[in-house]
């Protein structure tokens, strides 16, 4: 079942002007609820472009995006609701710290939305465990807090909100792997305890391959390919031509079989590869007779 | 944001080539000439030099006629004010306690084409065909006699031209933090005076946190790459006076004497 559907949009930047660039090109787009959706697309592709429509941060020059099978700028005054509906973290989140405690900062949101203030405390310890921060940071400064800390309050900023819909441009840049698997690690485990519909835009082929269900791939504002992470990846092809990479581990994989080593290249991520890799090993060794 | 300041427009017209020191000593005596005249032919011949500059400059005239609407209230007041509120002697139209007088509307005509002209001009000399670098260069040459005295020009060159390229940075940095906080719920056009200030504290701390680290981070750059002031530096480009500079200087000598000349002899309507 979809939550969110765009339908014909279209977006244009610097309209008459020597700079007119467009940027979403006649875009129909179904976004399944309660899983993973990754975006993925080399720079310029106009992937934050279509997430900034998801919530009306932005509005498309034409075309219609609905949420739940309702137009989000049916009623234009109430766009507020939507943008609660449809929590969206931007790039390097940190940069939008501005209480002062992290616990503050979390509340902003839901303060926003008019709760009261028990039930804001109540997000607030929710969403700042499922980012995995201690409960004695959150009387602190967020200005004092490493890197990788201040990404987790801003993310607990949004997740506070209880989104239907959860938007992420780009959660890990910037992040040592560590701090990438935490980060992403945190997301999927929220994803499945609460049943969000999370949408994460990136372009690391590696983090899609782990972590999403599904993937959408763009180029120059249009949408090439689209469905689970296995189809997706298994067209390496449409992949490399539009300056993607395939995940390393893929590369690996169509290399060995370029060798002439018989195995799938229908392999993602490194825990598949290995299975592939065995299978193969045995079904040889039987093969020879071993 | 629209804002015509610091708008360049690439092409390779003449006046694009002329030296920044150049562009700056026309603009002085152009101002100069725009305040000066009294004659109606003197107007005439400065709204000429605009046109041509235009012209020349191959910049659209569109463009520069868009970079006039921020002054647009201001003429329209200045008018306004110089229409109702000053005396002449030649009665127009009259009407309960307000009267137009000849002379009052000739006047508050001047003024608005003084306005736009010179807008007009120094848009189009200092951003439509400079790029803030080069202009910061030409003053800070231009300036570079008063270092004997010892004002620091070469750091007030430096810190100018650090601000001018931290515009459109700062820009895209506020929409940003502004999306961000929109998207957290944050309502900016709603609610009293009081209530919308309060609103832009997620705006501004934010901002003010990454601009003191961004000049943090500068100055460590700058310091690896082992600056320190002014003195005994060379430059890469180095500002040259050619023979279109000379030329340009000359017809701007002309227009200084055009307009005086005018002022004393010209037959035109006086104002």
């Amino acid at each position: 079942m979809s939550i969110v559907e765009l339908k014909e949009i279209n977006f244009i930047y610097g309209k008459k002007t020597p700079y007119e660039i467009k940027a979403l090109d006649n875009i129909n787009l179904k976004i399944e609820a309660n899983c993973i959706t990754g975006i993925i697309g080399h720079t310029g592709s106009g992937k934050s472009t279509l997430i900034q429509l998801l919530n009306g941060l932005i509005k498309a020059d034409s075309g219609t995006v609905y949420l739940d099978g309702s137009d989000i700028w049916e009623k234009p005054k109430e766009i507020s609701k939507i943008r609660f509906a449809v929590g969206m973290v931007m790039q390097y989140p940190e940069y939008q710290l501005f209480a002062d405690t992290v616990r503050e900062d979390i509340a902003f949101g839901p303060k926003n939305m008019g709760l009261d203030s028990e039930e804001i405390e109540k997000r607030v310890l929710q969403s700042a465990e499922f980012c995995g921060l201690d409960k004695d940071i959150l009387d602190k400064s967020p200005f004092d807090l490493s890197g990788g800390q201040k990404r987790r309050v801003a993310l607990a900023g949004v997740m506070a909100m209880n989104p239907k819909v959860l938007v992420l441009d780009e959660p890990a840049a910037g992040l040592d792997p560590k701090g990438r698997r935490e980060i992403l690690g945190g997301i999927k485990e929220f994803q499945r305890k609460s049943g969000t519909t999370v949408i994460i835009v990136s372009h690391s082929m590696e983090d899609m391959a782990m972590y999403c269900d599904r993937a959408i791939v763009m180029c120059h504002g249009k949408i090439v390919a689209h469905g689970t992470c296995c189809e997706v990846f298994s067209q390496h092809k449409l992949l490399l031509d539009v300056g993607l990479d395939v995940p390393e581990i893929t590369g690996i994989i169509l290399a060995l079989r370029e060798k002439g080593i018989d195995i799938s290249d229908n392999i993602y991520t490194v825990d598949g590869a290995v299975e592939a890799i065995k299978s193969y090993y045995q079904s040889s060794k039987r093969e020879r007779g071993v | 944001m629209e804002a015509s300041f610091g708008v360049y427009y690439e092409k390779n017209s003449p006046i694009h080539q002329l030296d920044p020191r150049t562009k700056l000593l026309f603009m002085i005596a152009f101002i100069v000439c725009i305040f000066a005249a009294n004659d109606m032919y003197a107007y005439l011949m400065l709204i000429g030099i605009t046109v041509l500059s235009v012209i020349v400059s191959r910049v659209p005239i569109l463009m520069v006629l868009k970079g006039l609407k921020p002054i647009f209230i201001i003429v329209i007041i200045t008018t306004i004010l110089n229409l109702f509120w000053t005396d002449g002697y030649t009665v127009l139209w009259s009407w309960w306690i307000i009267t137009i007088y000849k002379e009052s509307l000739i006047r508050a005509g001047m003024l608005a084409l003084r306005i736009v002209i010179l807008m007009a001009c120094t848009s189009l000399y200092f951003s439509y065909t400079t790029t803030p670098i080069e202009l910061t260069d030409g003053i800070e040459t231009g300036l570079s006699f008063l270092k004997k005295i010892k004002v620091p020009v070469h750091e007030f060159a430096m810190m100018m031209t650090i601000a001018l390229r931290f515009i459109p940075t700062l820009v895209e940095e506020t929409s940003k933090i502004m999306n961000a906080q929109k998207a957290r719920g944050a309502d900016f056009s709603s609610g009293g005076l009081i209530k919308r200030a309060k609103a832009l504290i997620p705006i501004i701390i934010p901002l003010f946190v990454s601009s003191f680290r961004r000049a943090d981070e500068l100055a460590t750059a700058m310091e690896c790459r082992c600056y320190r002031g002014g003195t005994g530096r060379t430059r890469m480009r180095v500002l040259k006076m050619k023979v279109k500079d000379y030329v340009f200087l000359l017809l701007t000598a002309g227009m200084i004497a055009g307009v005086i000349l005018l002022n004393i002899y010209g037959k035109g309507y006086k104002v």
